[in-house]
């Protein structure tokens, strides 16, 4: 049984702000309700982002997430 | 922000062609910030090593695309590329611009950024060169505002989809592939604007086999306008072409190139499929393999047939891992259709998506993927019945596996028994 949006995000946020690492790739969050479809993560990953809890770290061709403030920014660094 | 001596940069402006260093210093004069552009080159082909770091937390809010943090790590020599982001805009499908919004853009540009711009490069997108963060969002208003217009892909997200000239000017496109570039756009604009894959994911779409975006080498999910009845012929134009009356290949070896129909069209096509009857042109369209040579070469006498639709390719990629790979044919036709938004398409884009978010690695293109679990798992997994053009080359890989619940009788069955009843 697949969790509520609202305890997913609570799930993704958590590991987002314990991971040993700060950037994690959506996959990563894929763990956090394995019964989950992949779309579900990502659309909940990216509503974490639009409240203002989560940043997108991106490369250029990669994106990844951080718990706000997490990863280092170069302006801030 | 002053010029700086920069004698490897200049050595490209001597050349017989067009010079992005002339172009560069023909900007600083508006913005000077460009001096630090090819100072900071200059001094990276010295140490022989880029000066750009790449990546960070930038952007405009709500939009996970579209702008592509770049820092220069000798901010305190070149401060006017210390910050230097690249912003990407959605393109207008088949790139048909009018030379207000053109305009218009230039103005924004050199108001907010640097003023270069790169029209198309190997991305696709247009893309504006070098500004700092704290413009981004006035840029964006401004943008969205002013000029109606929004931000391309970037990252892990569903990358600016881009298209051929199709029906608009070219009477070989099979079906519209502006509608389709323009559908998906609108459809998929959440994957375009937020991150929603292992890694970029393009598609591109041309209205026929010439494929004139190079969408089979540089997409994750090429659609390339086919048809699947007979190329159509008129036999009377086959004559003037014989004759040597109508010009071949439409001109573009010169106005008096004239056609060897045997050793120009009939001896060059890969398959083999052509003859001469009579004078008549013979075609058996069940071998052709749909290369456009003999329509390109006599556009008088042959055309595209009239069921049409396209072929679905998926899989091609650019390196950055494991090096260039083109495309891989899947699905030999589909039905191309506006007035259903475009439905037998969505259903497969989203059976791609779905198991490649699933089983793609991080940052493993599609076609990586694809390469990783092998064609037939592929194949299987979105539903595809494998027929003989999925083989890439004939005894390239003589093998077939089976599954056993493929084999009458499974494996362990009596061979002497089967054949007493089953005649080879
Ligand atoms: C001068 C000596 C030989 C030459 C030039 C030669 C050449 C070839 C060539 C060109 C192929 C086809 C490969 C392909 O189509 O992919 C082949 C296949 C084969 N050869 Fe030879 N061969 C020679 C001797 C032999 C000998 C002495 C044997 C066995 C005792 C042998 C057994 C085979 C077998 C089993 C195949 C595979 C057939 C298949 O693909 O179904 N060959 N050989
Ligand atoms: C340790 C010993 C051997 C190893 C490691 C070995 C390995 C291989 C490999 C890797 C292939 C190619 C399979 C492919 O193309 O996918 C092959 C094919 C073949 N081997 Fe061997 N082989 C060995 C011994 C032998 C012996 C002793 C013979 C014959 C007396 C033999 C006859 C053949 C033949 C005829 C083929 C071609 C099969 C075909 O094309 O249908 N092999 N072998
Ligand atoms: S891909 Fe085909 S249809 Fe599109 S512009 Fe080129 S020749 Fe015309
Ligand atoms: S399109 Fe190519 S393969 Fe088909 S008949 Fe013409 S030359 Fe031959």
């Amino acid at each position: 049984m697949a969790v509520s949006k609202e305890e997913l995000k609570k799930l993704i946020l958590e590991k987002a702000i314990n991971a040993p690492k700060p950037q994690l790739y959506v996959k990563d969050f894929y763990e956090c309700d394995p019964d989950a479809k992949p779309r579900e993560v990502k659309n909940a990953a990216n509503e974490l982002v639009k409240e203002g809890k989560m940043d997108f770290w991106s490369s250029g061709s990669t994106t990844m997430y951080a718990a706000k403030g997490r990863a280092k920014n170069e302006e801030t660094r | 922000m002053a010029k700086h001596n920069t004698p490897m940069m200049d050595e490209l402006e001597k050349g017989p062609w067009p010079s992005f260093v002339t172009d560069l210093k023909r900007q600083a004069e508006k913005s000077p910030q460009c001096w630090d552009i090819l100072g900071q080159m200059e001094l990276s082909f010295k140490d022989k090593i880029t000066h750009w770091k790449h990546g960070g937390i930038v952007g405009v809010f709500g939009y996970g695309g579209g702008i592509v943090g770049r820092y220069s790590d000798v901010p305190a020599q070149f401060p006017g590329v210390a910050h230097f982001h690249t912003v990407r805009l959605n393109q207008p499908s088949s790139k048909f611009y009018n030379t207000t919004k053109l305009r218009q853009v230039c103005d924004l540009w050199e108001k907010y950024g640097s003023g270069m711009t790169n029209m198309h490069g190997s991305t696709g997108d247009l893309v504006l060169l070098g500004t700092r963060t704290e413009h981004l969002e006035p840029l964006f208003y401004d943008l969205t505002h002013d000029l109606n217009w929004d931000l391309g892909g970037s990252g892990s997200n569903l990358r600016t989809p881009s298209c051929c000239l199709g029906k608009a000017r070219c009477e070989w496109a099979c079906y519209d592939t502006q509608a389709a570039c323009h559908g998906m756009t609108m459809h998929y604009q959440d994957e375009i604007h937020r991150p929603a894959f292992p890694y970029k994911f393009k598609f591109k779409f041309s209205g026929c086999p010439n494929d004139c975006v190079a969408s089979i080498a540089r997409s994750d999910l090429s659609v390339i306008g086919n048809w699947r009845d007979n190329i159509r012929i008129d036999q009377a134009a086959v004559k003037e072409y014989a004759a040597g009356n109508y010009v071949a290949n439409g001109g573009a070896h010169g106005p008096k190139s004239t056609l060897d129909i045997q050793k120009d069209v009939i001896d060059l096509c890969p398959t083999g499929c052509m003859w001469l009857e009579g004078g008549e042109l013979k075609i058996d369209n069940a071998e052709c393999t749909r290369c456009m040579h003999c329509i390109n070469m006599m556009p008088r006498a042959l055309r595209p047939g009239v069921v049409q639709g396209a072929t679905i390719l998926c899989g091609a990629k650019a390196p950055i891992l494991d090096g260039a790979q083109l495309a891989t044919m899947i699905v030999p036709f589909i039905e191309m259709d506006p007035n259903n938004d475009f439905e037998q398409l969505v259903e497969f884009i989203e059976s791609v998506w779905d198991w490649w978010m699933e089983n793609g690695k991080n940052r493993e293109r599609l076609g990586e993927t694809m390469q990783r679990v092998g064609l037939p798992t592929f194949l299987k997994v979105i539903n595809v019945d494998p027929i003989p053009q999925h083989v890439k080359e004939p005894r390239s890989n003589p093998y077939v596996f089976w599954a056993e619940e493929e084999v009458e009788g499974g494996f362990e069955r009596d061979v002497k028994e089967f054949r007493a009843r089953n005649a080879m």
